[in-house]
C-alpha cells in the first residue's frame, strides 16, 4: 500500500480524472473531498459490507414464506397512500 | 454430480433447481453477470422466471448453483419515485452507449426472513442493472449520500 501524509487542504491525484483532497482535519476525523467522473463508484466500504451481507439473507428464501410474502404485496395497491 | 449439462447444438442450459425442479434455458435467456452478486461472485450466469402471472416477484436463478436463487422485484411497483443512475453500471460492465439511452432494466433484491414474510424487504441500494440486448447485468450500489434504504419495508401494512 503506497502511505502519503497530506495536510488539510492538500491533494491526491490517482489516474487522469479522480482527486481526492483532505478538506479538514478534526481529532481523529479527517474530511474527504473526492472528484471523480460519473459513473466511478466512490463508497465507503461499509456499505459493500451491508449489501453483501443483505444478498446472503436474501439467498435463503424458504417456500412457505414466499408464499406469504407474495399474499402480503397483494393489498399493497391500497395501502401506497396511506404510508407515505 | 454435475446437475448442469450443456446440450451442444440446441443451444440451452440445463439445470435441476431447487425450486422449480429440471428447467431448461434457452442461451438468448441466459443473463451473465461477469462480476457476480457481492458475496457470490463466482456466480456469473443467472435466468429470469416469473413466479406466476401477475406476480410482483420474479425468481433470479443461478445458472451456475441450482440451489441459489433470489427473489427480485420490479422497483417502480412500490416506489414510484425511485432513481437510479446508470452510470456506474455502464462503467463497470464497459457497455458502449449513451448511459441513459442504453435498454435497461432495473431489479430490486428482495429479502424475506424465515418464518417472518411480513418483514420482508427490498435492497434499494444495491440494485440489478440488466441491459436487456446483450443480456448483461451487473449489481451497482448507490451513492453513499443516497437516501434509500437496503431494507424498505414492503408489508408495513402487517406491522399496524
Amino acid at each position: 500500500m503506497l502511505v502519503l501524509t497530506r495536510k488539510s487542504g492538500e491533494k491526491i491525484t490517482i489516474g487522469d480524472d479522480v482527486v481526492v483532497k483532505v478538506l479538514e482535519i478534526r481529532g481523529s476525523q479527517v474530511k474527504i473531498g473526492i472528484e471523480a467522473p460519473r459513473g466511478v463508484a466512490v463508497h465507503r466500504s461499509e456499505i459493500y459490507d451491508r449489501i453483501q451481507e443483505e444478498n446472503l439473507l436474501a439467498a435463503g428464501v424458504e417456500a412457505t414464506d414466499f408464499e406469504a410474502a407474495e399474499e402480503l404485496w397483494t393489498p399493497r395497491k391500497n395501502m401506497k397512500e396511506e404510508t407515505q | 454430480m454435475d446437475p448442469e449439462e450443456k446440450h451442444e447444438g440446441r443451444d440451452t442450459v440445463k439445470i435441476e433447481t431447487a425450486r422449480f425442479g429440471i428447467v431448461e434455458v434457452p442461451n438468448e435467456k441466459i443473463i451473465a453477470m461477469p462480476h457476480g452478486l457481492l458475496g457470490f461472485q463466482d456466480k456469473k450466469r443467472f435466468c429470469i422466471f416469473q413466479h406466476k402471472e401477475g406476480s410482483p416477484f420474479f425468481w433470479y436463478q443461478s445458472l451456475d448453483d441450482p440451489a441459489l436463487a433470489f427473489v427480485i422485484t420490479n422497483p417502480w411497483l412500490f416506489k414510484p419515485d425511485y432513481h437510479v443512475d446508470p452510470a456506474s453500471a455502464v462503467n463497470a460492465m464497459g457497455w458502449e452507449g449513451e448511459p441513459d439511452r442504453l435498454p435497461l432494466e432495473c431489479h430490486v433484491i428482495v429479502t424475506i426472513p424465515r418464518g417472518m414474510p411480513e418483514k420482508m424487504t427490498a435492497n434499494l441500494i444495491g440494485p440489478i442493472v440488466l441491459h436487456t440486448e446483450r443480456r448483461e447485468a451487473v449489481q451497482i450500489v448507490l451513492p453513499d449520500d443516497t437516501t434509500y434504504s437496503h431494507k424498505y419495508p414492503l408489508a408495513k401494512q402487517a406491522a399496524a
